[in-house]
């Protein structure tokens, strides 16, 4: 569930603290919004720019809102998620800093909607394209409350140094002995107000994985000499108990592209497969 | 599907081995599987493993997603096809692809909507029975004699842009674009977007396609505009395929490298 429900019960979007916004007076079937992205210190490389963990994780939260709010009094999951960076931002001045994340629904069905999202930096330079699919579904207890058009919200971020902590810090990642497996504890702060696992949190693990399996080394920090450049995933089930783990295995490479398939399981849920997914990790000079 | 001259087996547990054989009209410059045939041949075969999948319901292709890996210059291609989850809406088939039976070539991952088996197929029959056999049976008399997207009578208009008219040999059963046609028009409309950038050529490597609507009304035109600019001999695109009455029927995102 990409959740966006009361923001007190949000970590991941406390940590990440994008605002969202939406265009037009909110009546319209397939509704459009602009996220903006702040990109704090502890969450930008050493350049500036923002990984595809992150990046995976806004992408996430601003299309399953948007998606959600066309599939109104229903709500959704996300069921698929699509990323490309540009080729030309990932290194120098392109693609750092701030982030604006242009959102639309493509398209929604009776039981699906695909939404893009485009990625921009502030001067205008693209930075990532993705489509995403959510399945709609009928919540317990509801969907979550919003005033429409949708406003942007101020956070309230807990008085806990974590939330100012690196990315896998605050995602409780650890390295296992083996280059390409990661490990991630669930926290409350990570759950989604339906208390599974962040999807965001999800792709973070199975980014530093991959990123873990090219370079050679057990590590979950950041690798300057490696960036994922291309992401398919598939949620297929949601994280609930954990260890999260996150393995992933080579599938061939062209040049300094690396095609990476990499599996995420809830090893406390039977070891049961949350996410699929196929990456492109690209080596940098 | 029949032109280029697919064939599949089946085992007793449903999973799904297909074979490509890989040509002069259905190979990209340097010799590998275009990412178009690719695409119908990941496609055939994971509708052929959906029926089973989704028994007593039925599966619809929702998304498609191809990575291809440089395999060298290609004789046959060979994907092999499992399930990694059949919810109650969905159902996720993995490809993994082989070249000469002995070469990593890429893979694919397909998401197919599971509904209630539509009226006209309850009564379908379909020989799942094992053992490899060709998917069409106008294989055996019908070969390709020009390019495949010569064949299909893809037209490219200007660097970006695909066109194809809607009939009957690009359809499919519903009278609709093929979904794996929709995969042509993304392939070229890329590709010939980074022609533009790239002398020497270029060629699609991967692709992620959602389908949105049934293409029912031609011309199906698809739209290439770059994500940035190209670097490093890469251009990544983003693609969307608008029916003969405007509207979206289907959206990508592709990669392209230069020759």
């Amino acid at each position: 569930m990409s959740g966006f429900g009361s923001p007190a019960d949000i970590g991941v979007a406390q940590y990440l603290l994008m605002m969202i916004e939406e265009i037009g007076d909110g009546t319209a079937a397939l509704p459009h919004t602009v996220g903006h992205f702040p990109g704090t210190p502890n969450t930008l490389d050493a350049d500036g720019r923002l990984g595809t963990d992150l990046l995976t994780c806004i992408i996430d939260s601003i299309g399953g809102m948007t998606s959600g709010l066309a599939s109104l009094p229903d709500w959704i999951v996300t069921t698929n998620l699509m990323i490309r960076r540009a080729p030309d931002a990932l290194t120098g001045a392109h693609g750092t800093g701030e982030l604006t994340l242009n959102t639309h629904v493509l398209r929604r069905g009776r039981s699906a909607v695909v939404t893009r999202v485009e990625v921009t930096d502030l001067n205008g330079s693209a930075v990532a394209t993705s489509w995403m699919s959510c399945a709609i579904l009928t919540p317990a207890n509801g969907p979550p409350a919003f005033n429409r058009p949708v406003k942007p919200i101020e956070r309230d971020v807990p008085d806990d140094p974590i939330f100012a902590a690196p990315t896998h810090e605050f995602f409780n990642l650890s390295a296992s002995d083996t280059p390409g497996v990661v490990h991630l504890s669930i926290e409350q702060r990570l759950r989604n107000p339906w208390g599974i696992l962040h999807g965001g949190s999800s792709a973070v693990a199975l980014d530093a994985a991959a990123r873990s399996l090219v370079v050679g080394r057990s590590t979950v920090e950041p690798t300057p000499e490696a960036i994922v450049t291309d992401l398919a995933v598939h949620y297929l089930s949601p994280g609930r108990v954990g260890p999260i783990v996150a393995t992933a295995t080579s599938a061939g490479r062209s040049g300094p592209d690396h095609l990476v398939r990499v599996e995420v399981r809830d090893q406390g849920a039977e070891d049961r497969l949350m996410a699929l997914a196929m990456t492109t990790v690209h080596q940098l000079d | 599907m029949s032109l280029l001259a697919l064939e599949s087996e089946q085992d007793k547990t449903g999973d799904v081995r297909g074979w490509m054989p890989v040509t002069p009209f259905t190979s990209t410059p340097d010799g590998m599987a275009r990412l178009a045939t690719v695409a119908m041949l990941v496609d055939a075969l994971g509708g052929m493993r959906s029926i089973t999948a989704s028994d007593p319901d039925w599966a619809f292709t929702a998304d498609m997603s191809i990575h291809l890996l440089p395999a060298g210059p290609t004789e046959l291609l060979q994907a092999d096809l499992h399930v990694r989850r059949r919810g109650r809406r969905t159902l996720v088939i993995e490809a993994e692809l082989l070249a000469d039976d002995e070469r990593p070539a890429g893979s694919a991952l397909l998401t197919f909507a599971v509904v209630p088996r539509p009226e006209h197929l309850v009564n379908i029959t379909i020989d799942m029975t094992p053992g490899r056999r060709k998917m069409n049976a106008n294989s055996t008399h019908e070969k390709l004699e020009m390019s495949y997207l010569d064949e299909l009578e893809l037209r490219v208009s200007q660097p970006g842009i695909a066109s194809i008219e809607l009939r009957p040999a690009v359809c499919n059963t519903v009278g609709a674009l093929h979904g794996a046609i929709h995969a042509s028009l993304v392939d070229e409309a890329s590709a010939s977007l980074a022609r533009s950038f790239f002398d020497g050529g270029a060629v699609t490597t991967d692709m992620h396609l959602a389908y949105l609507d049934l293409g029912r009304v031609g011309p199906l035109v698809a739209t290439a505009t770059a994500i940035g600019g190209p670097s490093g001999g890469r251009l990544t695109a983003s693609v969307d395929v608008h029916d003969g009455n405007g509207a979206l029927v289907s959206t990508a995102t592709t990669e392209v490298v230069a020759l």
